[in-house]
């Protein structure tokens, strides 16, 4: 196939590339068969659009003329073709048939929704292309998207999720584009933000929603959804991970015999004193503060506890290496993965205080401790006093304070165990 | 007018397209002239014009493409030409001008798209009743008002009889469209994607949105096609553009009970993949024949997910000693393509040419390999060769590619992702993969082409390792792209979109013939 014949065969017809006048003549035709290519791309571009803002011009060219029609019709007839003719610049109404007069697009400046017939908003109000909408008139709801960075098609934005909620340097990176993501690791931004509570917010800084679980007809704030599920419908609950520890421990037990040998898994669910959790082996450290979260009522020391470690979070990675660099254990640490993660679940029931060491598990970035985090910091921030401690993250493990979290966590204990 | 050319006949009286409020009755005035010249000039104009359209659309490109000068020199063109509608002259564009100033012929059609070229207007027409017809051939392939349209998909499902519907349903708003985010509802993005994918599918959009499934008169409990149908009305009804949060879906999927996906169930991340599997199955299970779709055999049911997402596989093997051949026919639900092992094969000379998805295509689908079977007519162990085609197209064809795999190291065995960037197009013609596709008068047919082309509709995004990351979704609505990050909707460019290292690929049919 030859690019376009005669006299034009030097150049394709955009004649935007071509080639240098001495060139070969197959250099030539390359260069203007890329040139028709060209055409080509950009006239079905245009052609698309062309239709599109045609057919929606004409369209409301015929609405118009349809509605002057309706209105100089007798008022109490309600049918749908008044028999009437009724001219505008753009189109005529005779007998129920509409005929444009002229090009639509020369005619016609504007489109109305076929559906609402109200005006189409045609820029976006924020973002990329922004322009301010004319205040007077009444806009279709359909709105062009809006293109801004951190923000939504909407021109949404959410607030910022607490601190220190679990998110490490690479997850921060991926929403790089979500500004308001980023002031999560400092207190101090949110802590503002959440002690303004709504009302200080702009109306399209949104929150995150609660919804009820269906089981126990609780308000859960969504983020914390999955894990409520899972103690409360799921099989992850206290006592399904319970069983799996149990199940791991007595399969550890054939192997290397360094743990749960002579612990009953029963004995998870107490609080196990600090001394005996010195001298538990090297291996349990990993799983020890989820078990020790159970204890609901050991906040200060568990404050004490925890604070050095949220601090300090390469001691827990060294744990984690300890773990896997030993080439026997390591495949009983993936299973220990398993295995803490349902854990996790049962803190829920303690609430926020495994949140420090999750991250740095081998379950790595869950995202529940963050939602946990989350609710620990939000709720208490509006009612002030508590957000010193919210900010810890484990004041709410400590079942005070009458918040959500709190009654929550007290609620499944209460739950039966059959799960 | 006068040198019009026969038109052949059609048992069916072309007609102009009654009124419908809100659109003119004609393109413009011009064609409204030509249009209202007695019954026999609309008769012969629209027929003509269906011709041509046929002309441009059903056979080699090469005859609409060629025009013949004055003089006798005949040139091929690779930019439109102009097909007059009143005589069966085709004209470049320069002549375009002169053609109507002798003859008076003043409508044309473009040669590449089939749109129609008004002189007096100098512009476009858009004319309804001749455009229905070239947006039916391009869908289609054919003017029949019973196959449907293409643009049906993914037009405004509120449209056919509006003074029907205004007074039986009410309208939903304007903003209503569909686009909302998912909450993560705490490490739930892999089911997220999924379900974005899911709502931003025409064919299940359709389906619940037509009342496909009630949830009045579903007495399952915690059904989970209940809570889809639920999704499908907030996102198309409501004005909401605040993220929704999907608990109907979540406690579905806690409460359900699926041996198979037993370890999904839990607060951990898991593999979108899986949960695509889980959902799909779930939903058959509410809305199909009830049979537990079972892998590795031909399941046929009529079920929502079975129009949508399965396909039929076939599997050929010919044994090499006796030449028995023995074919095995299965469904599938996804085509799962590997990644490392043809990375691996093209070793380092190509590493910095990426893989594509043709590739991979190729590999699985193209090339035969061989395999160790028990033939029945020898009645031994013999070597055999293995080809795989697809015997039946699914409505939406879902890929995945194998980036998560378990490797059989020295020492340990570890699941490790595979990053390799897959370059995929946005348009997929799976034609050389079907086993009608192979023989050699079916590569040049037009009509397979038609039915074996899709358009890519989702891209479901892994960032991250393989224990832990996070799903974003891809989806298209129309012609714009979105970005889906759980609650967070932005707009997507197509760039965006290709340059992403895919690990689902939703395609979907062009047209639904």
């Amino acid at each position: 196939m030859s690019s376009s014949s005669s006299s034009s065969l030097a150049t394709g017809k955009a004649g935007l590339i071509k080639a240098a006048d001495d060139a070969g003549s197959m250099d030539k035709l390359a260069h203007a068969v890329l040139d028709d290519l060209l055409y080509n791309i950009v006239h079905d571009l245009l052609i698309k659009v062309h239709r599109e803002e045609k057919i929606a011009r004409a369209s409301t060219a015929a609405i118009r003329v349809e509605k002057l029609a309706a209105d100089a019709s007798d008022a109490s007839l309600t049918d749908a073709r008044p028999d009437v003719k009724v001219e505008t610049d753009a189109a005529t109404y005779d007998d129920g048939k509409v005929l444009l007069k002229g090009n639509p697009l020369v005619t016609t400046k504007d489109i109305l929704c076929p559906r609402c017939h109200l005006p189409r908003l045609l820029y976006p109000t924020d973002g990329k292309g922004a322009r301010k909408p004319d205040p007077s008139i009444i806009y279709c709801k359909k709105y062009p998207y809006i293109d801004k960075p951190g923000y939504d098609i909407y021109g949404q934005t959410w607030v910022p999720q607490g601190p220190g909620r679990g998110k490490k340097k690479k997850d921060m990176e991926k929403k790089t584009d979500t500004p308001q993501d980023t002031p999560g690791g400092t207190p101090g931004p949110d802590d503002a933000g959440g002690k303004g509570g709504a009302a200080s917010r702009p109306p399209n800084v949104l929150s995150f929603p609660s919804a009820t679980c269906s089981k126990c007809k609780r308000c859960i704030l969504v983020t914390r959804l999955n894990n409520h599920m899972g103690s409360c419908i799921g099989n992850s609950g206290r006592n399904a991970s319970r069983a799996a520890a149990q199940k791991i421990s007595n399969g550890a037990n054939g192997h290397s015999g360094s743990q749960g040998d002579n612990t009953p898994p029963n004995s998870q669910k107490g609080t196990p004193l600090s001394g005996s959790r010195a001298s538990s082996p090297k291996k349990r450290d990993s799983e020890e503060a989820n078990s020790d979260d159970d204890t609901e009522n050991d906040t200060a020391h568990k404050k004490k506890k925890l604070k050095p470690s949220a601090v300090n979070p390469p001691k827990k990675v060294i744990l984690k290496t300890k773990n896997s660099s030993s080439g026997l254990k390591k495949e009983k640490v993936k299973g220990n993965s398993l295995l803490s993660v349902e854990q996790k679940i049962d803190d829920d029931d303690a609430e926020g205080s495994t949140v420090e060491v999750a991250p740095k598990k081998n379950t790595a970035k869950q995202p529940s401790p963050a939602k946990k985090l989350k609710l620990g910091v939000s709720k208490p921030s509006l009612s002030s006093p508590a957000t010193k401690n919210g900010k810890t993250n484990s004041a709410n493990g400590g079942g005070g304070g009458g918040d959500d979290a709190a009654s929550e966590s007290s609620g499944t204990l209460s739950s039966p165990p059959g799960a | 007018m006068s040198a019009r050319p026969t038109t052949p006949a059609s048992p069916r009286n072309a007609k102009i397209k009654s009124p419908a409020p809100g659109t003119p009755l004609f393109g413009c005035e011009h064609v409204q002239l030509l249009l209202s010249n007695g019954p026999e000039v609309v008769q012969s104009s629209i027929q003509y014009y269906k011709m041509l359209l046929r002309v441009i659309f059903d056979n080699t490109a090469i005859v609409p493409q060629t025009t013949k000068s004055p003089d006798g020199a005949i040139a091929t063109s690779l930019t439109s030409n102009w097909l007059c509608l009143q005589c069966s002259t085709i004209v470049p564009e320069e002549e375009r001008p002169k053609h109507g100033q002798k003859k008076s012929h003043r409508f044309y059609v473009d040669s590449r798209s089939g749109s129609l070229y008004c002189q007096f207007c100098e512009d476009f027409v858009w004319d309804p009743t001749l455009e229905e017809l070239r947006v039916r051939k391009i869908g289609t392939g054919s003017f029949s008002g019973r196959k449907r349209k293409h643009e049906e998909l993914f037009a405004d499902p509120v449209k056919d009889d509006p003074r029907y519907i205004s007074s039986n349903t009410t309208t939903a708003s304007c903003r209503a469209d569909g686009l909302r985010g998912i909450y993560n509802a705490g490490a739930t993005c892999y089911q997220n994607v999924v379900l974005q994918s899911f709502l931003h599918n025409p064919l299940l959009r359709n389906f619940y949105l037509s009342d496909g499934h009630q949830e009045g008169d579903c007495e399952v409990s915690h059904c989970l096609s209940c809570a889809m149908d639920n999704m499908f009305q907030d996102f198309y009804a409501l004005e909401t553009t605040n993220g929704y949060t999907a608990a109907n879906i979540l406690s579905g999927f806690w409460i359900s009970e699926k041996k198979a996906f037993e370890n999904l169930v839990t607060t951990k991340e898991q593999d979108a993949h899986e949960f695509f599997q889980f959902l799909a199955e779930e939903l058959h299970e509410r809305n199909g024949d009830g049979k537990r779709p079972e892998t590795g055999s031909e399941h046929s049911c009529n079920c929502i997910i079975h129009q949508t997402f399965y396909g039929k596989l076939q599997r050929q093997t010919t044994c090499q000693s006796c030449g028995g051949v023995t074919i095995a026919v299965e469904s599938f639900l996804d085509l799962s393509l590997g990644v490392d092992s043809l990375a691996q094969k093209r070793g380092k000379k190509a590493r910095n040419t990426p893989l594509t998805l043709l590739e991979c295509l190729d590999e699985e689908y193209i090339k035969s390999d061989k395999c160790e079977y028990r033939c029945r007519n020898c009645d031994s162990m013999q070597q055999a060769r293995r080809d795989n085609s697809i015997k039946l197209l699914p409505n939406t064809l879902s890929i995945q590619l194998k980036r998560f795999e378990f490797k059989q190291g020295s020492r340990d065995k570890s699941a490790s992702k595979i990053d390799t960037p897959v370059q995929f197009p946005l348009t997929l013609n799976m034609t050389p993969y079907t086993s009608r596709g192979r023989s050699a008068d079916a590569r040049e047919s037009q009509e397979l082409a038609r039915s074996c082309t899709y358009d890519l509709l989702s891209v479901v995004v892994h960032v991250g390792e393989i224990d832990t990351g996070h799903y974003t979704t891809y989806c298209r609505v129309g012609e714009q792209w979105f970005a889906f990050n759980d609650h967070r909707v932005e707009l997507a460019t197509k760039s965006e979109v290709l340059n992403s290292k895919p690990y689902l690929l939703f395609y979907i049919i062009r047209s639904l013939a």
